[in-house]
């Protein structure tokens, strides 16, 4: 187990610079997700962590040693592959071993760290298999069971879920988390899944264009996401952006509805509104007639899609809406928990 | 229309699509191939409207009573088993070099391909002349560095012939498995490669255990071509020695040639011809039934 310390980190591609100074600290033990949309940075970042790109500027230190220069075997890091990485010729203990045959142990030493990481991952029945007679599941533990077996610093993830179908992923998921409450290791992971980065990270890293947006747990990136990117990002459905102004009355949202100025904020002039789909209201006191575009029931709730005042909401309702496509839906978009957001900047106000 | 007759469509116009070049292999291959057994149980010396039936004498004759044919086996096997190893070897090494960001990468790949586009003859030509005793370029070069003593008779000399043209089909035939090698690096996982490097492996290691392994499908085309191309060598031993001096340089493919088309004994070359087919799929047929029983380790 170990801190990582990524200072000011910059990297160009030529006279290109795609990272423009990404400071993230991530404490001994943390699970530590960088989150983003594609070509953000996020792998070209962790990719660096491992050693597999130059740093062009700026400082990256495990456990409080700058690791800029050194060669990938020596960062003590195992990293985890989105295809896996296995390697076809050999089975799956071999696999697993493999890092550890470099480096010289002895092979009853070998043997028993290969058995204990395929206890921890299910894998005994498994061990004399080659990868291609292997599921992805299976390949995904496979590839985790190696990065175990080498007792690292740090773990690596890259989107290694990214090739599972949905249900196994599902299951990857509890099984990651379970297994970093397991071992208390360090782990750095990518993915572009925000809900793989809510449901299993201690720390979440928004990335965007090469900058770090935010870094929160990921109530506080719900709760309170720093800007508009953030906001839209993280949440799913996303989070319903509308034009506002704030006046004497309170909040003009789209120039059809007026909502008090929720407590605790305060802002003037042009605003973003923001408020999640299901802050939004069916009925109420002050409700607006919103144009019913999509009914998307998913059982346990209803999403609608909507147009207000020329802009689409989405509203998504715990209860079961009967209600059809170009129908008028009243609507409340008056919230304690609205966002406000600079209109300008997209700051959070 | 029926089901079965919409299920046999597809096999139909597959059959259909093969007959042209099934016609064509049937009657200029496989035809060509059986009559060639079918001759060397026969007496004719190809301008005879008949030939008679001898049983084995042609195998007994080439086997017993031709000491050029020995001759011409132990060649053909030597150049085979350096033909399998020495250029590939090259070729290789010249892939891997190729296959890094080297400065002129492009220009250089089409330079030590440019042979394989040369007609085997022309190649003899060209090697024919460097190895002028008096004029080549061997010869002068060495007696411009002051090696006059070294000086050899390249092709005429018999202890020197065969490998004197061996250089030649190296120089030629480098640049064929030069390009299936790089296809082969191409399609090398580079994420498997970062893998390897993480996992603590230097570059000796990342060769062994990742580069060399995905290799192996390539390696096996390269070898079962390489062994196929020496068993018949032909035409670069034909173009630069004829078999010569004193049969020294002599070849199964070409004696079988030579006894049909020089001495007119048909019978005879197609008895070596048979002999050498037998001696090739004595080689490849186990060892393609062996790369078939193995499909993980072959991939």
């Amino acid at each position: 187990m170990a801190s990582v310390q990524i200072s000011n980190v910059k990297k160009s591609y030529g006279a290109v610079e795609i990272m423009h100074g990404v400071d993230v600290p991530i404490g001994d033990g943390e699970f530590v997700i960088l989150v983003g949309p594609s070509g953000c940075g996020k792998s070209t970042l962790l990719r660096m962590i491992a050693g597999l790109e130059v740093v062009t500027s700026g400082d990256i230190s495990i456990d409080g040693k700058r690791v800029n220069d050194l060669e990938p075997k020596d960062r003590d890091i195992a990293m985890v592959f989105q295809n896996y990485a296995l390697y076809p010729q050999m089975t799956v203990a071999q696999n697993m071993g493999f890092a550890l045959e470099i480096a010289g142990r002895p092979k009853a030493e070998i043997k028993a760290e290969v058995e204990k990481a395929a206890e921890i991952l299910s894998l005994t029945p498994l061990l004399a298999r080659k990868p291609a007679q292997l599921s992805g599941g299976q390949r995904q533990r496979v590839a985790m069971g190696r990065a175990i077996v080498r007792n690292p610093k740090v773990f690596l993830f890259d989107e290694p879920l990214s090739n599972l179908d949905a249900k196994l992923r599902v299951k990857m998921r509890a099984e990651i988390k379970a297994l970093h409450q397991r071992l208390g290791s360090t782990i750095v992971y990518v993915t572009h899944d925000q809900i793989e980065a809510m449901t299993m990270a201690d720390k979440i890293v928004v990335m965007n264009a090469g900058r770090v947006e935010q870094i929160g747990t990921p109530l506080e990136l719900y709760d309170r996401p720093a800007n508009l990117f953030v906001a839209t990002f993280m949440g799913s459905p996303a989070m319903n952006i509308l034009p506002a102004k704030v006046t004497a009355d309170g909040i003009s949202i789209a120039g059809v509805a007026t909502v008090p100025m929720p407590a605790g904020l305060s802002a003037s002039g042009e605003v973003s509104y923001g408020l999640r789909p299901d802050h939004v209201t069916i009925g109420g006191q002050d409700a607006v007639s919103a144009d019913v575009l999509v009914v998307e029931p998913t059982g346990s709730e209803t999403h609608i899609t909507a147009t207000l005042g020329g802009h689409e909401i989405m509203i998504v309702s715990r209860d079961r809406v009967d209600i059809a496509p170009g129908s008028k839906l009243p609507v409340s978009l008056a919230s304690e928990h609205a966002h406000l957001f600079d209109a300008v900047s997209g700051r959070r106000l | 229309m029926s089901k079965a007759s919409l299920s046999m469509r597809p096999a139909l116009q597959g059959y259909v699509l093969l007959a042209p070049a099934l016609l064509v292999y049937l009657l200029f291959a496989v035809y060509p191939m059986i009559d060639v057994i079918r001759m060397s149980f026969a007496s004719w010396n190809g301008l005879s409207a008949e030939s008679r039936f001898v049983g084995i004498d042609n195998y007994r004759a080439v086997l017993t009573q031709d000491p050029v044919f020995w001759g011409a086996l132990w060649n053909t096997l030597w150049w085979t088993a350096l033909a399998v190893v020495i250029p590939n070897l090259i070729s290789f090494g010249l892939a891997l070099a190729l296959n890094q960001n080297v400065p002129g990468r492009s220009s250089l790949r089409v330079v030590f391909y440019l042979p394989v586009i040369i007609a085997s003859i022309a190649v003899a030509t060209i090697w024919k002349w460097m190895y002028d005793p008096f004029f080549g370029l061997f010869n002068s070069l060495l007696t411009s560095w002051g090696l006059s003593d070294w000086i050899v008779d390249w092709l005429g000399d018999r202890k020197i012939a065969l490998w004197s043209v061996f250089a030649a089909h190296v120089w030629q035939s480098v640049g064929f498995s030069m390009v299936l090698f790089l296809a082969g690096l191409q399609s090398v996982s580079l994420t498997l490669i970062e893998a390897a490097r993480i996992d603590g492996a230097g570059r000796w290691a990342v060769f062994r255990h990742v580069t060399l392994p995905a290799l192996t499908p390539t390696i096996t085309i390269v070898f079962v071509l390489s062994l196929i191309n020496s068993l018949k060598a032909f035409d670069i031993v034909y173009g630069m020695t004829g078999g010569g001096p004193a049969q020294s340089t002599q070849m199964l493919a070409m004696w079988a040639y030579t006894q049909s088309m020089q001495l007119g004994d048909f019978g005879r070359g197609a008895a070596i011809s048979v002999i050498l087919l037998l001696i090739t799929l004595a080689v490849v047929v186990p060892y393609m039934r062996w790369m078939f029983r193995n499909p993980e380790d072959a991939r």
